[in-house]
Formats: C-alpha cells, structure tokens, sequence
C-alpha cells in the first residue's frame, strides 16, 4: 500500500524534509519541518495516537515505538531520521481481529491499570522477544527498566512479559 | 512541547560536514543530549549538521595495538559488536548497561564525549583506559586524550568548528576490566572502573558521576588501590543522587566491589 499527500508548503521557516515512512506495513510520504519528532508525525499528522508522550526526556518510555525493529524514544527522534525506515507503533501490533500475544498476556494478567504506560510497554517487550534469544525474567526487568508504570503494577507486567517468553522457549522457536 | 524551528543539512563527506558548521550550525547524531537541551532552550541552533552519513565516523577496526570506534557508533551496537566483545569485553559490558535500551539505540559514542555528561559511563571507563579521540577541523587532526577533552561538566575542550570523528583505545593483551555502577534513577550516583594488565604491571582505576567530571589514576598494582583513599580523592557533587558525605560512602563501596569483580573475570 503507498499513500501520498502533497502537502502545503510552510510559507516561512527552514525548509521541509522529504520522508517516506513504512508505518506499519503502509507507506507514508510527507514533507516534515525539520523539527518535527516522530511522535507528532505519529499523532498528529497521521492520527495515530495509540503511542503516548509523557516525560520528553527518554526516561519513562511512554512514547516508544520500534524504528527498524529497534525501540527509541519517539519524542526525542527526529521524523526525518525516519526516513525509509520502517516504523511499527502499538497500532501495528493487531490486525484489528486478533491481538498480538503480548496484548492476550497484558489482559491475562491484569498487567494495565490506568493504561498510559502500556503501549510504550508492549513495544518495548516485542522489541526484546523479536531478538534472538528468548528472555528470562532477570533479562525482561533488565530491559524495561526505563519504562515507567505510575501506577506501579510492575509485577504483572513482568509476569505478562515472561508468560509469552515462556510459550516461545516451549514452541517451535525455543 | 515542540523544538525551537531549525534546519537540517545532511552532508556525506566530512569535508562537506567540516564547511557546514559554524558556532550556529552544530553537529548532530543521536539527539539524546542535543534535542533534550534544545527543547529546554539551553540550545537554540539555527541548524543540525547530521553526522550520521559520514563513513568516516561509522564502523570499528582494530590496527597498530588501538581499537577504532567511529564517533557515530550507537551504544547498542558497540555492546555487541563481534570485535569489541573479543578484544575489550570490558568496553561491550560498559555499553550494554548505558541508560535504558532506547537511549542505547539512539545515542553516539561520539556524542556522549562531546556533551561531556558527568554522569557518562563512557567517559568514566575511557578515561581508565588512556583512550583518546581524533579531532577534525578544516584547519587539520588532532588527537587528544579524553582526559584532556573533557575538562568540566557538560564542557568538552572542542571547537566549534571541529568533529569528533573516532574513539581511540589502547588494546593490552590480556588485560582485565570490570565496570560497576550505582544506579537507582536515570544516570549513576557513581561508576567505577578497574583495570589490570598484570604482563605490564599497569593498574588503572576510574571514578565517574560522583563529581563534575570522572577522575582516573595509574596505580603499581591491585594492592595499592585503597577504597578509603580513593573516596578521599574525589570531588562529590552534592544532588538529588546524594549529599557529598553519602557519595564518598558510596564510593568506597563501588572500589571494592570493582576490585572484587575484577578478581572474577578473565577477560
């Protein structure tokens, strides 16, 4: 699928940047001032707004989202450093039909409670199980140690992280 | 909150890049520390010079007893880098525990010296291991050491119109490292590093984020190395980390505990 929108031209500032983004599996072509970071591309331009923004200093990983299968920070990485990369947000993780097995774990194990946090949560544990090796519990506290939950259910979201890491090492990828 | 407007220029050649910057057109690679001060209107550049398309800053060689880091190098890439992991393991396991996983995929080696953190784990453990960085300007190289480079908190001794284009470290055969922190918010409260190479009888040990910039010294052997002194020997910056009193605490402790696992790694 390739989407593109010519947009208005900015009639004062630096000049925009040519992006295209694949954003979750659909490709986005757009001209970005240079200042803008990937999660206002993300919620306000393209109307995603599943990805949060809280701290905007990198510390409580709200906003991530994976760039290239890897986790950033989306408020502080420039949209146009997107560019030809392949973006997936917590929209990109179901097909709208059946959630994705770290979302059926989060609900399994009441792993939300207020909910703000649990995109950048979720991005955050795909990144980590999508690597090649399956994570132990020592391994997923490690790795989400820069998300913040304010509503401190940690526990379960390490035991909803480590349940899926477990059906992994049991199944055909274990 | 939306960044103060800026351009972007995105050289490809270092020579392009050197022409770019000015003390308004500032270098930029991961925008872990830039766009954060940008957005707290410490910085307001009228453009970013992207280093990011610059082979020479890219890649990891070793040759003539150094390892070559490119200053645009992304900590999570150095903390599993096949060459890094089997000649300075010490340097890998550094990297692999810098920040949060995020920052380990945006941030630059380069970057994090020229922003002269004083909480930089990198900083802290170069410094122990004598590395020093290449300095490019239009008017030649340099080479200075990081102790040289980092001279204050977030203050690095480079000129506007300079790039920091490699990382360079002594490699020792058979050299031992340990690198242990402290850490209960985003940053350490302290970090130490240790190092042996028994074969040349050189000992160095490192003491980072307690101060306003990390300090190393060159010891005669493990022996010498006292915690209590070594606490004495540092120059605590009292914050929300800790009161002066509690960081000399908390670095004794963090020396013996370097110098205990010293004594259980190999490599």
């Amino acid at each position: 699928m390739t989407e593109s929108v010519s947009e208005s031209v900015a009639t004062s500032g630096p000049p925009r940047v040519p992006v295209t983004v694949g954003v979750n599996g659909v490709s986005v072509s757009r001209q970005v001032e240079p200042r803008s970071v990937l999660v206002d591309f993300l919620r306000e331009d393209l109307g995603l707004t599943g990805t949060k923004v809280s701290c905007e200093l990198q510390v409580c990983g709200v906003c991530t989202v994976l760039v290239d299968g890897r986790p950033v920070s989306a408020c502080t990485f420039l949209t146009a450093d997107a560019d030809g990369a392949d973006v997936t947000t917590v929209e990109g993780l179901s097909d709208g039909q059946t959630l994705h097995p770290l979302q059926e774990s989060f609900v399994d194990h009441f792993a939300l409670q207020c909910g703000f946090c649990t995109p950048g949560f979720l991005m955050m544990s795909k990144a980590l199980l999508d690597g090649d090796e399956v994570p132990d519990r020592e391994a997923i506290v490690e790795h989400l140690e820069g998300n913040i939950c304010r509503c401190t259910g940690y526990e379960p979201i390490v035991e909803a992280v480590e349940h899926v890491a477990e059906k992994l090492r049991g199944g055909p990828h274990g | 909150m939306t960044l103060p407007p800026f351009a972007l220029v995105r050289p490809t050649t270092l020579d392009e890049a050197l022409r770019e910057l000015t003390e308004d057109s500032v270098p930029y690679c991961g925008g872990t520390e830039l766009l954060l001060a940008m957005r707290a209107g410490l910085h307001r550049p009228d453009a970013l010079v992207d280093l990011k398309r610059i082979p020479e800053l890219t890649g990891v060689r070793a040759g003539d007893g150094m390892l070559v880091i490119g200053a645009a190098e992304r900590h999570a890439d150095l903390a599993t880098h096949p060459l890094i992991l089997e000649r300075l393991p010490v340097f890998a396991r550094m990297e692999k525990h810098i920040g949060n996983a995020r920052v380990r995929n945006q941030g630059s080696i380069g970057g994090n010296l020229c922003f002269a953190e004083p909480k930089s784990d990198v900083a802290t453990l170069l410094m122990a291991l004598e590395a020093s960085v290449t300095l490019v300007s239009p008017g030649g190289r340099r080479t200075v050491t990081v102790e040289e480079l980092i001279v204050g908190p977030y203050y690095a001794e480079k000129e506007p119109d300079e790039i920091l284009v490699d990382v360079r470290i002594p490699l020792r055969d058979g050299l031992r490292g340990a690198y242990v922190k402290f850490q209960t918010m985003e940053r350490p409260t302290v970090g130490v590093a240790v190092l042996a190479d028994d074969a040349a009888g050189w000992y160095r040990l490192g003491v980072g984020a307690v101060g306003e910039v990390p300090l190393a010294w060159s010891f005669g052997s493990l022996a010498e190395i006292d915690p209590d002194d070594i606490a004495s020997r540092v120059d605590p910056t009292p914050d929300l980390a800790g009161s002066e009193e509690y960081k000399r605490h908390v670095t004794a402790v963090y020396v013996r505990r370097a110098l205990a696992k010293l004594e259980q790694v190999s490599s």
